[in-house]
């Protein structure tokens, strides 16, 4: 779990107008490069991050009962106490820093993109041009000097909000009873028990699977015991198939010497 | 993911990986001392090709070394590096030793089964629908291992009848256990295996599925061209990688 003193953002998708203005200004306090994409008819753009898109806002779109649904969140690191990219990574480059924020040591980092692969939000990317991994850094640079994140900074509408875990807890309950109070019985905090409980959590007024963001998420861990388990059970079974099956043509096969 | 894909070097390492150690473990049950001494060699060879590929496949390949500096056993690659460094050292000295002593002899055997089985469990623990959503991985890289390692000792005219049997039985178990990987992860990786099935990746799945299994499988039968058959499999041995590596990341290769 996150530590109350942490670093943390709070997303309140109630107040969000999806202005992106959060992403570009991560783009501009992170030197980040435009990105050039194809229409693929909607608003959403990029398309996914990438290691030179690190925040972006996600469009979830259609028809529901005859109306129009549009609804916005926030995709980007989720900061994880137990985060997949940390426990996947073979050297230890991505790890946990002061404040529970998860950051790459990209004088360490080898590019194996084991992290990749991990990171069930899909946060972490490979730089081509820099052979290592790269992404949302919780503006350490920024947060560890007094600022909020670039992201917080930018937000016109008061969806951002950032300070420590314990402030940032308490405002997403606040803000869950004001929206259940006026109707919203649906509104819900996702990120408390995600991954060992995230440093950025989301008041959101539907499921969170509706805002595309995953749900019944397992732990790396949990993920890497479940493996060795399966493959020793196969070792033994079909390990034990192949040994039987020469012993018992051992004079056939293993004849001569 | 930009670029950032596991492809075809991972895919080959896989390969080579499984082929030469399922050649070493097959040769340890059998008698003769040639035949173990030639199972060791061809795992040295793989798993020193495939650990060259790996360090090839890094973004900062002169960094390999960070793998070994520090001690990280949840993480599998961490993992898998150790006991692929380890193995390696094993075989050699297997190798170069005239006796082989009982405890160097099973130490190495189990590294190298490590060596086959991390391979499943690294891709069971991402967030891939299609490589996390069903335990079989590491059981889909086992049975191959044995397929395209007795298959390898066949080619090397080693008890090429009863050897080339048992690669087609484990042929045969394998073929079952990709079908069960399917059904078991198909509501979670749809995209995945349509892309195997009908999509771009067709040719893989149906070249391991038609050249890999059934040809040989008809050609045993018919008691034909057991070296040509046995070629097929690892041929069929290497599909089954390729189409597994690139349809976990379908949905992710956006641009």
């Amino acid at each position: 779990m996150p530590k109350a003193n942490d670093y943390a953002i709070l997303f309140d998708a109630s107040h969000c107008t999806g202005c992106r203005a959060c992403q570009v200004a991560c783009k501009q306090w992170n030197d980040l490069p435009g990105e050039a994409t194809e229409n693929w008819g909607s608003y959403e753009n990029p398309p996914s991050l990438s290691s030179e898109t690190w925040l972006r806002m996600k469009f979830t779109d259609g028809m529901l009962n005859n109306e129009v649904f549009w609804d916005f969140t926030r995709d980007a690191c989720m900061h994880c106490s137990s985060a997949a990219c940390v426990e996947s990574c073979p050297t230890g480059a991505v790890n946990y820093r002061e404040g529970g924020i998860v950051t790459v040591d990209q004088d360490w980092c080898i590019g194996c993109r084991n992290c990749v692969q991990a990171c069930p939000y899909d946060a972490i990317h490979f730089s081509e041009q820099m052979g290592v991994v790269q992404k949302c850094t919780l503006c350490y640079d920024r947060v560890s000097n007094g600022l909020e994140p670039a992201c917080v900074k930018s937000c016109p509408t008061g969806a951002l909000h950032s300070g420590t875990y314990a402030e940032m807890k308490k405002a997403a309950e606040e803000r869950l009873q004001s929206l259940k109070a006026a109707g919203y019985k649906d509104a819900n905090i996702y990120g408390l028990n995600e991954m060992g409980g995230t440093h950025v959590l989301y008041v959101l007024l539907k499921h969170p699977s509706t805002y595309g963001l995953p749900v019944g998420l397992s732990k790396e861990s949990s993920k890497v015991a479940t493996g060795w388990l399966s493959a020793g059970i196969a070792a033994a079974v079909l390990g034990f198939a192949g040994v039987k099956w020469l012993s018992d043509r051992r004079e056939e096969v293993g004849g001569g010497s | 993911m930009k670029g950032g894909a596991w492809g075809i070097y991972i895919a080959l390492y896989f390969w080579l990986a499984a082929m030469g150690g399922g050649a070493f473990l097959i040769s340890l049950s059998l008698k003769d001392r040639g035949t173990k001494v030639l199972g060791a060699w061809l795992a040295l060879i793989g798993i020193v090709a495939g650990a060259l590929l790996l360090i090839a496949d890094l973004g900062e390949p002169m960094r390999f070394w960070h793998l070994l500096a520090g001690i990280h056993p949840v993480s599998v690659m961490w993992l898998g590096s150790v006991v692929l460094a380890l193995s390696g050292i094993g075989l050699f000295w297997l190798i170069i030793s005239k006796e082989w002593p009982d405890w160097l002899v099973w130490t190495t055997a189990i590294l190298v089964l490590l060596v086959v089985g991390y391979t499943g469990v690294l891709l069971m623990a991402t967030a891939r629908p299609f490589w996390s959503g069903s335990p079989l991985l590491p059981w889909i890289f086992l049975a191959s291992a044995y397929t395209t390692g007795s298959a390898l000792l066949v080619l090397f005219g080693s008890h090429s009848e009863k050897l080339a049997k048992l690669s087609f039985a484990f042929a045969v178990i394998e073929i079952l256990l990709v079908a069960a990987h399917m059904i078991w992860t198909y509501s979670g990786a749809k995209d995945a295996i349509t892309a195997a099935i009908s999509g771009n990746l067709a040719w893989a799945f149906w070249g391991f599925v038609v050249v890999g299994v059934l040809i040989p499988l008809y050609m045993e039968a018919q008691k034909k061209a057991l070296a040509l058959a046995a070629l097929l499999v690892l041929l069929g041995g290497f599909l089954l990688r390729y189409f597994i590596v690139y349809a976990g990341q379908v949905d992710v290769m956006r641009f």
